[in-house]
């Protein structure tokens, strides 16, 4: 399974040279919508969720530390 | 309870510590702000004028399985986090940015550290280091019940935490430069963090790869269940300190005769080694656009985790042990319903796990831009640790703007599964000659569903004055639920306001 990211992490990685949005055609791109990571909001919800599931991390936020006690 | 006073001491000046940095992040930042103006910087900013973000969120949940009282019970808790983060422009390249909250909840399942609140018993609550022979004495009549929220200290507790992080970019804004430091405390936990990261951007920032080190250093001061902390406290003789005047029950609700061979005794006498818990992580990120309206990132990390990562407060209770109680014999036979409200088992054991633990999650966002009223955001993530568990995550959210963008409404909608840790068997279904077990529902076999609605408003003009040189940018408000399949519910709703100081 890690051996298929890594692969097509580098197909995208070389595919990405023959793409070339210009700064002024991200206007769509640059919309408050569109930004790559989680809302400044949803770290609560993150928080709830890292405590409440095995599961964490890989979402740009908190990877390991404090307790998850309750 | 003395001890319990020193930490809320702390946590008073804890916040006395947060609320003076935030003041003087405001006041550089306003500073900051009049001195570039006042020198005509050309070179556009990183982050143009000071920002403070204040969020907050109210989250309840309630289910059936207590994981302090051994995978049943009542487990319902209330949590508000109040949460200020200031963003401060120390120069056209460097961005300092302070974050400070406070997390104050009370949990139905750590209330029952202690269950026998009659009783005044065990160290979660205690009153100034009372002999147990006098708290024994005094109690006449001792229940407790999974099922009953208890009144003791352990009922409640304010986790604070502050970081500070700063941010370096190149004169290309291609080279950005990250590192951090964060503390945060609890009453029986603490937690150092810090961490740095470096992000390229290439390719006419159409390209984007991130790497991010982080390192916590974590500290238990372990509580335990009283019964196990009163059986060592008097030296493991039932009929010293706590015990010394209260019956013990045996599954037939018979009083059992405390110098006899059949009597409760936990499995283990050696509670938690080592109070440190250390988690180190590795983040690599890429992000790619690929049109006028798409673009979409990876993400990868590795965690290796070290130390007790095993909560000292949870119980476990046997298969092949025989069971003894605390309460009303008749109760006995219905302990495991909500209409038990005055027996409590005595615990087998503390849950054990490895005291090591590697985790490799990774997923992928993709945003695409559908028209100027609709957007479209997807995440997905595929998640295995070496404690069994696999699981997948995926949400969609679908902003939708109106009145000009400057409100918008998203609904959302998450996905998530997971098999169970090796570990994880339910109330009385563990075995005691494993080296490893846990009743903790979190590490279960379960899925998930979360549906959520937020609403947002935007002005990039902030036209709102809170006061003068403070306007209101944006304002955002989410509330959603959370369905898990073994009968846990909760909700959260989540608001946060930003503001530019101009």
């Amino acid at each position: 399974m890690i051996k298929k990211v890594i692969i097509g992490a580098v197909i995208l990685v070389s595919a990405s040279s023959c793409v070339a949005v210009k700064e002024y055609e991200k206007v769509n791109i640059n919309d408050p919508d569109m930004i790559l990571s989680a809302a400044l909001i949803k770290r609560f919800e993150t928080n709830f969720q890292v405590y409440r599931e095995g599961a964490s991390g890989a979402n740009g936020g908190k990877t390991g530390g404090g307790c998850g006690c309750n | 309870m003395v001890e319990k006073q020193v930490e809320a001491v702390d946590v008073i000046n804890m916040k006395k510590y947060f609320t003076s940095i935030i003041i003087c992040c405001f006041v550089i930042g306003m500073s900051q702000a009049q001195t570039n103006t006042s020198q005509g910087t050309y070179k556009k900013k990183v982050l143009e004028t000071a920002e403070v973000d204040f969020l907050m969120s109210y989250y309840t949940q309630k289910g059936d399985h207590a994981s302090v009282t051994g995978g049943i019970g009542n487990e319902k808790l209330t949590d508000v986090t109040p949460t200020f983060i200031v963003a401060v422009p120390l120069n056209a390249d460097d961005v300092l940015t302070v974050n400070a909250g406070i997390s104050a909840y009370t949990s139905a399942s750590s209330s029952n550290l202690d269950p026998f609140d009659g009783a005044r018993s065990g160290a979660s609550n205690r009153r100034n280091n009372e002999d147990d022979d006098k708290v024994a004495a005094r109690a006449t009549k001792v229940t407790g019940s999974p099922w009953v929220e208890s009144t003791g200290a352990s009922r409640s507790d304010i986790w604070a935490t502050i970081n500070t992080s700063y941010s370096h970019s190149s004169d290309d804004r291609n080279n950005i430069w990250t590192a951090d430091l964060g503390f945060s405390k609890e009453y029986d936990y603490s937690s150092l963090g810090f961490g740095g990261g470096f992000t390229k951007l290439f390719n006419q920032k159409n390209t984007e790869i991130g790497i991010k080190g982080q390192v916590y250093l974590d500290n238990w001061n372990p509580r335990y269940p009283t019964e196990l902390d009163s059986y060592l406290e008097a030296g493991q003789n039932l009929n010293n300190g706590f015990f010394a005047n209260i019956d013990i029950l045996d599954q037939s609700g018979n009083v059992i005769d405390k110098n006899g061979s059949l009597v409760w005794s936990p499995l283990q006498t050696t509670l938690v080694t080592n109070k440190s818990r250390n988690s180190y992580s590795l983040s690599i990120n890429f992000s790619q656009i690929i049109s006028k309206k798409a673009q979409f990132s990876l993400f990868f990390d590795l965690v290796q985790q070290n130390g007790w990562l095993s909560n000292p407060m949870q119980r476990v209770y046997f298969a092949d042990r025989d069971n003894y109680y605390i309460g009303n014999a008749s109760s006995i036979s219905k302990y495991t319903s909500k209409s038990n409200t005055d027996v409590f088992q005595l615990a087998d054991d503390i849950e054990r796990l490895p005291s090591s633990r590697f985790k490799v999650p990774f997923g992928a966002r993709f945003n695409y831009f559908i028209n100027e009223s609709v957007s479209l955001r997807t995440y997905y993530r595929y998640y295995f640790d070496d404690w069994g568990i696999r699981s997948h995550t995926a949400s969609i959210e679908i902003p939708i703007k109106f009145s000009e963008g400057k409100f918008t409404v998203y609904p959302n909608y998450r996905f998530y599964n997971q098999t169970a840790a090796d570990y994880f068997a339910p109330y009385e279904f563990n075995l005691s000659t494993s080296e490893f077990y846990t009743s903790d529902y979190d590490l279960s076999k379960f899925d998930s569903n979360q549906y959520g609605l937020g609403f947002k408003y935007i002005d990039i003009f902030t036209k709102f004055k809170l006061f003068k040189g403070v306007g209101l940018k944006s304002f955002d408000v989410q509330y959603s639920i959370y369905n898990r399949s073994d009968g846990l519910k909760s909700n959260i709703i989540s608001a946060g306001f930003k503001f530019i100081l101009e």
